[in-house]
């Protein structure tokens, strides 16, 4: 056994640990003391610790410092300073079950780095979304980690991270394990466009047919995005776009009157007894600045940008439904789109599954369809407590409420998580935490994990690009994760689809 | 200025029925002749001319001889294959009678890594016609994807792109699950596009694009359309005028018969009290003289859904004038048998459901089954019902149609070698 420390003693939540010398343990570190099975512990602090009075220790730096003798050496020195690492049991394996540990592991116990083996418990899943390996301080094992899709989207994913932590390479990551389930279907807004993967590395690069990409401006093989503005209903607005009470009962008065034209008679500027030619102009500006549809003067509506229109786009909705009904991914590019727009997007999507898998519940279908997911950046957006508060609920809200009874998750990426309802966050039960150096996001990430991370709020902020701790309900332990590079990740496991430009066509028409 | 007349989804052959099949014709020839009349310089048909790629002699003969009569007052036609008459093996009806100098293909193929497409001039406009054409389970995706849009895109003239397929944007919400091709797929810039395949008419006008138009089926091949035209789909073709650009598109309305629908929703009535509904439905409508589409919906509370009598309905309308009638009782259910669990509007719809229903309770590894299954199955379906053509023989038969099938089905059985 390589021994990299010796327990010599602390408490239940801070066992301590003297580092041999030469076997620099790291925060993070995975250690491992024997002994009816064995207890993983994981480093939380590190702490110096000398022999020598504190006196001395100065009196022999200013020796060395202000030059008045060589070099003063302390007389076997790795017996008298040394580190000594507080560390918290999180597992104790007994018989290769995990178990949460409930006594100490034996005093003056020897302690050994993690190896590959002591992690045997963590299987692959049935619907395995691979994460990346599992991570001892700085160290990468030849682990594997994975949570089962279907129940964790079900139970939703929250995906806390600053910028620059590497939240899209784990999206992608994790997607691309996704894009070969058939069990689950995924829409993903892409306020970036960063996904797919135009010019670079994305999705599109996935070997199956199962990802399916929609932009205002898509390149080959893509999907033009259009939405036909019969498509949108006043509920699709709903917690979206702050509407005052004359506008809601406006836009009410319209809908009853005119059904699924009920916009283009807004844009059109077409009058209605009991409302106000001021609230209609109103309305005119604020979808002519949300959707960018107009009136020109010929008459005519018009759109700018060519997302939302009069003609054409009928099928969108209900074509991307499909898709994600039949187990795929749907990436959605709204970065050319505003804000609103692009929620509004989500929203009718989201709104018309949620309508579909209400009813294949009440059919008894729910079973055979795919869970669905939908991936939303920004999310305080329209999971924010002001935004709820304010506007009140909308579909995203909805689903993170209730979407577990008809297989619909969500899987939100937020830097600032102190801004979600407790109530919200006590229901997203997968948290993929990246690097956050913002302390009172640290304390609401800590606050609502599924796991005890209350003396983790270092390790969290000392979280490099690419490491993350992945607490879930359906994990035994919070663990420590290294994502790997998308690119390498592809690249490495010969993941990419092939290039068939170069075959030759066999033409038949 | 010039004239040309764009046609599409004839799918002659298509109806059974004999009157229904004498009005489909009738149809047709009303197209030929109204675009005559309005001296077009040439004619465009968006594929589907017949209904399947070896229809009946009957049809056949009808049709050359009204193709010849276009021909001989010289007015050359422009064609591509659909998905019914399109054949593998370049032995369409299409092929035969391009072949006899009746009708142009246009879709002409250049070798190369690109599928570059040559263009066929028309000689008296100077018109540049070029484009693909549909097949079975829009796998002229495929095609779209290596087009050579570039050197199509440099082509200067009055240049038409026909094509058969839905364009993704344009489809309507009720035929979402119809297979499509994105507009980006589409050379950019041409000064027509000339539409088939989908059964409704449509003119959507889009930046950087000229007309894209699609003029509809011309009367219609399955129950759906013909329902649609009762509930007042307009049926016909598009007169198009040009110079250098499209100076104006016109529908022209191409009406054979009149329509009557009668739509009945017998939920929560025995069999009995639903057939007795049916006649007071019926009895309010003047039938005289129209086709009558009866759609029969709903669920039974109790009895039989084979209680309410087809036939005596059907011998009900005639007798009030009816010339033709047509029943639709695939929206029919009764509580009491829940065998039939889906519901569509028409055969080909409901083929899929059942298809789509079945796949989803079998244990399939290939991905591509459980995705498209349905598609090949309805696929496979309507090419194994194509029946011998006269004069051929069984050995000619048994190859079409194997290789019919080995088409929808991906394969490559070895042709004679088997």
């Amino acid at each position: 056994m390589e021994t990299a420390g010796q327990i010599i003693g602390g408490e239940t939540a801070a066992v301590l640990i003297r580092q041999k010398a030469g076997e620099p343990i790291e925060l993070g570190d995975l250690l491992v003391a024997e002994g009816d099975g064995y207890t993983i512990l994981q480093v939380k602090d590190l702490k110096y610790r000398s022999q020598i009075p504190q006196g001395m220790r100065e009196l022999a730096s200013g020796f060395n410092l202000e030059g008045y003798s060589g070099d003063v050496e302390f007389l076997e020195p790795e017996l008298r300073n040394y580190i000594i690492a507080e560390a918290r049991p999180i597992l104790h394996v007994r018989d290769g079950k995990p178990l949460i540990p409930k006594r100490l592991p034996g005093f003056f116990r020897e302690v050994r780095r993690i190896r590959e083996g002591d992690l045997d418990f963590l299987e692959r899943p049935r619907n395995p979304v691979f994460l990346g390996h599992v991570r001892s301080g700085s160290k990468v094992l030849d682990t594997p980690v994975y949570v089962d899709a279907v129940d964790a989207i079900t139970h939703h994913i929250l995906i806390p991270a600053t910028t620059g932590r590497g939240k899209s390479n784990l999206v992608k990551v994790m997607l691309w394990s996704l894009a070969e389930m058939e069990r689950v279907g995924i829409l993903v807004l892409d306020p970036h466009d960063e996904y797919y993967g135009r010019n670079e590395a994305g999705l599109g690069r996935h070997p199956s047919d199962n990802v399916i990409y929609y932009s205002p401006d898509a390149p080959v093989g893509g999907n033009t995005l259009t939405i036909n503005l019969r498509s949108l209903r006043p509920e699709h607005f709903e917690g979206i776009i702050p509407f005052t009470q004359a506008q809601e009962q406006a836009i009410a008065r319209y809908h009853n009157e005119f059904g699924d034209e009920w916009i283009m008679k807004i844009v059109e500027g077409e009058e209605l007894p009991g409302v106000q030619p001021v609230t209609l102009n109103v309305l005119r500006r604020i979808f002519d600045v949300t959707l960018g549809v107009y009136l020109d003067n010929e008459g005519n509506i018009k759109s700018r940008g060519g997302v939302f229109r009069d003609r054409g786009g009928d099928s969108t909705i209900k074509d991307i439904a499909a898709s994600l009904e039949d187990g795929k991914i749907v990436v959605v590019d709204t970065s050319r789109l505003m804000g609103e727009a692009e929620l509004l997007v989500g929203s009718v999507i989201s709104a018309e599954i949620f309508r579909r898998y209400q009813h294949y519940k009440a059919t008894g279908e729910l079973r055979r369809k795919p869970v669905i997911g939908i991936v939303i950046e920004e999310a305080p957006r329209v999971l924010g407590k002001e935004v709820i508060e304010r506007q009140g609920n909308n579909i995203y809200s909805t689903i993170a409420r209730e979407g577990r009874k008809f297989n619909i998750g969500l899987i939100a990426i937020t830097q600032l998580v102190s801004l979600i309802p407790r109530t919200v966050l006590a229901n997203m039960n997968t948290k993929i935490i990246l690097g956050n150096e913002m302390a009172q996001e640290r304390a609401e990430i800590i606050g609502s994990a599924s796991q005890d991370l209350s003396d983790d709020n270092r390790t969290i902020a000392s979280l490099d690009k690419g490491e993350a701790i992945v607490s879930s309900i359906f994990t035994k332990f919070a663990v420590p994760v290294k994502i790997p590079l998308f690119e390498e990740f592809i690249e490495s496991a010969g993941l990419e689809s092939e290039d068939t430009e170069d075959e030759k066509i066999d033409f038949i028409g | 200025m010039y004239r040309f007349a764009h046609l599409s989804d004839c799918h002659l052959g298509a109806q059974k029925q004999p009157d229904l099949r004498e009005l489909e014709f009738e149809a047709f020839r009303m197209a030929l002749d109204d675009a005559l009349q309005n001296d077009v310089d040439f004619m465009i048909i968006a594929g589907d001319l017949f209904h399947s790629n070896i229809p009946n002699m009957e049809t056949v003969k009808r049709a050359t001889l009204e193709l010849r009569r276009v021909r001989e007052a010289g007015v050359p036609i422009y064609v591509n294959y659909g998905s019914h008459d399109y054949s593998p093996s370049s032995t369409s009806m299409i092929d035969i009678l391009e072949s006899a100098g009746v009708i142009d293909k246009v879709v002409r193929p250049i070798p190369g890594k690109k599928l570059g497409l040559e263009f066929t001039v028309d000689e008296k406009t100077g018109a540049k016609i070029t484009g693909l054409s549909g097949r079975s389970r829009t796998l002229e995706v495929d095609y779209f994807m290596r087009l050579d849009r570039e050197a199509l895109e440099a082509e200067e003239g009055f240049r038409i792109f026909l094509f058969h397929s839905a364009i993704t944007q344009f489809k309507p919400a009720d035929l979402a699950d119809m297979e499509s091709v994105d507009l980006n797929l589409f050379p950019r810039g041409f000064e027509y596009y000339a539409g088939g395949h989908v059964h409704r008419k449509g003119c959507y006008i889009e930046e950087g694009y000229g007309p894209i138009v699609y003029p509809g089926t011309l009367f219609g091949s399955y129950a759906g359309d013909l329902e649609e035209n009762a509930r007042g789909e307009k049926r016909g073709y598009y007169l198009v005028e040009f110079t250098d650009k499209v100076r104006e598109t016109e529908f022209r309305e191409i009406s054979p018969a009149e329509f009557d629908y009668i739509e009945c929703d017998v939920t929560g009535k025995n069999s009995q009290d639903a057939y007795h509904q049916i006649g007071r439905e019926i009895s309010g409508h003047d039938v005289t003289g129209k086709v009558v589409m009866l759609k029969i919906r709903g669920e039974l509370s109790s009895g039989r859904t084979s209680d309410i009598d087809s036939a005596s309905i059907r011998e009900r309308l005639e007798s009030m004038g009816a010339r033709v009638v047509q029943i639709n009782r695939y929206g029919l259910s009764t509580r009491e048998i829940q065998k039939v669990r889906v519901v569509e509007s028409d055969v080909p719809r409901l083929e899929r459901r059942i298809f789509r229903e079945k796949l989803a309770g079998l244990d399939i590894k290939n991905r591509s089954l459980i995705d498209g299954g349905d598609s090949i199955a309805v696929e496979l379906l309507r090419r194994l019902e194509n029946e011998k053509a006269p004069g051929e023989n069984r050995n000619e038969y048994e190859r079409r149609i194997t290789e019919d099938a080995e088409d929808v089905l991906g394969l490559d059985l070895g042709g004679d070698d088997t």
